[in-house]
């Protein structure tokens, strides 16, 4: 293998001891970075819309007060199963799925660190989330105490079954697969950038995705071992009991739960300052700043968790206000590198675009929130109502997912070869802002005003903001379906995207749509800056 | 240091300081030990980083692997085992023992070959 | 020293103003970008990529917001911590899936379920000193109208002091999810003048209502 500057490093496949054959073999067990990307992709695709329409059930009995047509049983399988499927089984997954994909591409290297390990990862999350679901049909039905099962309601006295049982193994396996994929893509960026790539020249999104890795590494083992410890209680019992016992269980369950709602975040805000760079047609505005906000930000992200237990009384409440509020300054200087790229520019609203920009405006509103919640004496109040609700959709569906589908579509021509439809990607793009904002925005007035979460019930004056609520779910259900036509549309009657549809700025736009088995045919770019295509776009113009 | 190291060891350090703060704020308490695993994990990846080579070497690589895949499955159907029973953790036991040994002779057969 | 739900209204107002302000200001700042920078022909993008110095500005400033956030529910904490002189003191209980209050000392307890929401009462003008237990799982003591809940955690008591506002009946509920009636579990509370708290508490002397 060569080591001179600009070669890429074209690895020979080995003969496999069975004569090789693509097809099931291939889909089952390759090991390209890219297959096993898909796979995941494609896996939390179909958990998203099972526990989507978990929630459009839920929005429909929550339409009107009284219960209509679901027993208390059944909403609390539902929300629970809607929570941890779109946690453990969607967005954390689809966010490493992004990362695994598109590193080695954006790096230059031509696999992953440890292809088999992400493999496995793969396979392990897979099971973990059928697991969880199979709970459905089990005698005492799904897991149901939310996604965040605290003890002693978690424990076989009082949700007895196996099917909580396969909720916790469910939880443990499909963290331990996301962790492995986690770690298989820290050390591709740590160890396999192309000759010239030094730390300081990733791009935006593969910074976004080293500080993503350090957490999926620093807290996803402690969830793993705290499912451990659940399944010993639930079976043996001893391990929470006693009077610390359930502040205990809380510390080390969202010692994980804060830090993930980060990975749900991080490589979405990356994909969005390679689109916001690209569709401005500059270099991402103020990289240096924003490494050292991304290290900052997420080394205090796993000094918050406490936050989720301000009403508890048991934890000491102002060191966790602190670090909760000093959030807001590495965030701050995120929001201006990324306002900052677009002033100045030349900017294109395409559908990645406007993807980009509904996640900026759009997190900003669950972002703000957040700090507003920061602060105990507020939170005392709205802690556990709608009103916390309102604020986690806002950043994960309002915020993050605008943010994948901003990536999605940026990056579908790079990895299918072909363009997705802008009429459809535009149509999609409008009805989930109104949906999103229509379903979200009431909640906080809801929980305000006195309805409390996991209530399938609520008093009567709460009705309209209700309504409104679930009307806004059908659209955003509207909004998903024209992308998912969008998708399939675009499958079929292909319009060719080549290599390189958006002048993009970093190497994966170096290489075919979809890149060969290897990512790179040709020779690499000369790399002197996270934006190689771009520095190598602007030598070509004439002066 | 252009292999990361610098900056894992950074993002270490960030952990450890969190974690004294709490430490010393709470009075003692043991959660500051959550901040220490992450901390003390982040700096020993930094060490083992900082003696490699920053430049990648050439290794072979099947195209696939379904001894991993088996493996996966196996150890999957252990823990599903812990719940459902122990014959259940016996057969995943065995799955996973079988595709570890498949694996183990991947890797060998692949070792082997010329570069 | 004013009551628990002045305390929120204060803080709660300084944070959604500031809150609603940098929202306004982001807004303003994409709608700007959005409008002056779209692409045109021959428009030539600017080349400048970092500005370190606006950066480290910005940050200052954000944390200067941070800190008097920050300082302000500090000093809120503090004061709904302190307390008007004889305290009324209340033991509350919850259970799946009801309440039960105790007034130690005079005689009167009260306890209800999700089948018939149990009602206790309270002076408007002395502070309710709460201690907070469960019998079985975690259960949250909200009153949304005093804009205060506090969790009851199993191997536990939690105290807590409100200063009730204003007069008349205020819906309560279980803000923890607990189980099948988490959402059936609510209670009432009546804020009464003293003389009418004193004849509550007689009428209810004797024995649970």
């Amino acid at each position: 293998m060569s080591a001179e500057p600009g070669a890429a490093p074209p690895l020979p496949a080995a003969p496999n001891l069975a004569a090789p054959a693509e097809g099931a073999i291939g889909w089952i067990a390759s090991t390209d970075h890219k297959r096993t990307a898909a796979k995941i992709g494609a896996a939390s695709l179909v958990f998203f819309i099972a526990s989507g329409v978990l929630a459009l059930v839920m929005r429909t009995e929550l339409a009107q007060p009284g219960l209509q047509f679901i027993s208390d049983q059944t909403y609390n399988e539902l929300f629970s199963m809607h929570g941890s499927g779109m946690i453990f089984l969607f967005l954390t997954p689809a966010a490493l799925a992004l990362g695994l994909y598109f590193v080695p591409l954006q790096i230059g290297a031509a696999e992953i660190a440890l292809p088999r390990l992400a493999l496995f990862g793969f396979w392990t999350y897979l099971c973990g989330g059928l697991t969880m679901y199979a709970g459905f049909f089990t005698n005492n039905g799904a897991g149901s105490d939310g996604w965040t099962a605290a003890v002693p309601l978690s424990n076989s006295a009082f949700t007895p079954g196996i099917g909580m049982d396969m909720w916790v193994i469910g939880a443990g396996l499909a963290v331990l697969g996301s962790l492995l994929i986690g770690v298989t893509i820290l050390l591709t960026l740590f160890r396999l950038r192309a000759p010239g790539m030094t730390m300081l020249r990733l791009p935006v999104f593969s910074w976004s995705m080293v500080v993503t890795a350090f957490m999926v590494v620093g807290s996803f083992p402690v969830l793993v071992v705290t499912m451990g410890l659940l399944l010993y209680e639930r079976h043996i019992g001893g391990v929470f009991s006693g009077s610390g016992g359930a502040i205990a269980f809380q510390h080390l369950f969202w010692f994980y739960g804060h830090p993930v709602v980060y990975v749900m975040f991080f490589p979405f805000v990356g994909a969005v300052g390679e689109v916001v760079a690209t569709f401005s047609r500059r270099r991402f505005f103020g990289y240096r700043a924003l490494v050292l906000s991304l290290l900052v930000f997420t080394a205090l992200s796993m000094a918050v968790w406490a936050h989720h237990m301000f009403t508890t009384g048991g934890v000491q409440n102002q060191y966790f206000s602190l670090t909760s509020h000093l959030l807001a300054v590495p965030a701050g200087i995120e929001y201006l590198d990324l306002i900052a790229t677009m002033i100045g520019g030349a900017i294109l609203l395409r559908t990645p675009m406007l993807f980009a920009l509904g996640f900026i405006l759009q997190f900003l509103i669950g972002g703000l929130t957040g700090i507003v919640v920061a602060s105990p004496p507020i939170d005392y109040h709205v802690h556990d109502t709608f009103f916390v609700v309102g604020h986690f959709h806002y950043t994960l569906f309002a915020g993050s997912l605008f943010g994948l589908l901003a990536g999605v579509h940026y990056w579908f021509p790079k990895a299918t070869g072909a363009m997705l439809r802008e009429g459809l990607g535009k149509l999609s793009f409008w009805l989930l802002v109104i949906g999103a904002n229509l379903t979200f925005f009431p909640m906080f007035f809801l929980g305000f005003d006195g309805m409390q979460r996991r209530v399938p019930d609520y008093a009567p004056r709460l009705g309209d903001l209700n309504l409104l609520s679930s009307i806004g779910a059908a659209v955003i259900a509207l909004g998903i379906l024209v992308f998912l036509v969008n998708v399939a549309v675009s499958l079929r009657r292909r319009q060719p995207a080549g290599d390189d549809p958006w002048e993009g700025q970093t190497l994966e736009w170096a290489t075919s749509s979809p890149p060969p088995r290897h990512n790179f045919r040709q020779p690499l770019p000369p790399i002197g800056s996270h934006a190689p295509l771009f520095d190598r776009r602007l030598a070509e113009e004439p002066a | 240091m252009k292999n990361g190291a610098a900056f894992a060891a950074f993002w270490g350090a960030l952990l450890l300081i969190l974690g004294t703060g709490l430490t010393i704020w709470s009075g003692g308490m043991g959660i500051g030990l959550l901040l220490a695993q992450g901390g003390f994990g982040a700096l020993a990846l930094a060490l083992l980083q900082a003696g490699r080579p920053p430049q990648p070497r050439a290794r072979l690589l099947p195209r696939f692997s379904l001894p991993t895949v088996v493996l996966a499955l196996g150890l999957a159907a252990a823990a599903l085992g812990l719940t459902a029973g122990l014959w259940l953790v016996l057969i995943g036991a065995e799955v996973a023992l079988f595709a570890l040994v498949w694996l183990a002779r991947e890797i060998v057969a692949e070792r082997r070959l010329p570069r | 020293m004013g009551t628990t739900r002045q305390d929120f209204e204060g803080l709660f107002s300084l944070y959604i103003w500031i809150g609603s302000g940098v929202a306004v200001l982001v807004f303003a700042a994409v709608a700007f970008a959005l409008i002056r920078y779209r692409a045109r022909d021959g428009r030539r993008p600017s080349r400048r990529s970092e500005a370190n110095l606006l950066e480290g500005l910005v940050a200052i400033l954000i944390l200067a917001v941070v800190a008097l956030l920050v300082t302000r529910t500090f000093t809120t904490e503090a004061a709904e911590d302190e307390s008007r002189a004889t305290p009324v003191r209340i033991d509350v209980t919850a259970f799946r899936w009801g309440w039960r209050f105790t007034y130690p000392g005079q005689g009167v307890s009260v306890i209800g379920n999700s089948s018939a929401n149990p009602t206790f009462a309270v002076p408007a003008d002395r502070t309710v000193s709460f201690s907070l237990r469960t019998r079985d799982v975690i259960h949250s003591f909200w009153i949304p109208e005093e804009r205060f809940k506090r969790d009851a955690i199993p191997g536990r008591v939690n105290r807590f002091d409100i200063d009730f506002e204003g007069a008349g009946s205020e819906e309560g509920l279980c803000a923890e999810f607990c189980g099948l009636e988490h959402s059936k579990m609510g209670f009432e509370v009546f804020v009464l003048s003293p003389a009418s708290y004193e004849r509550w508490l007689a009428a209810h002397r004797g024995g649970a209502a």
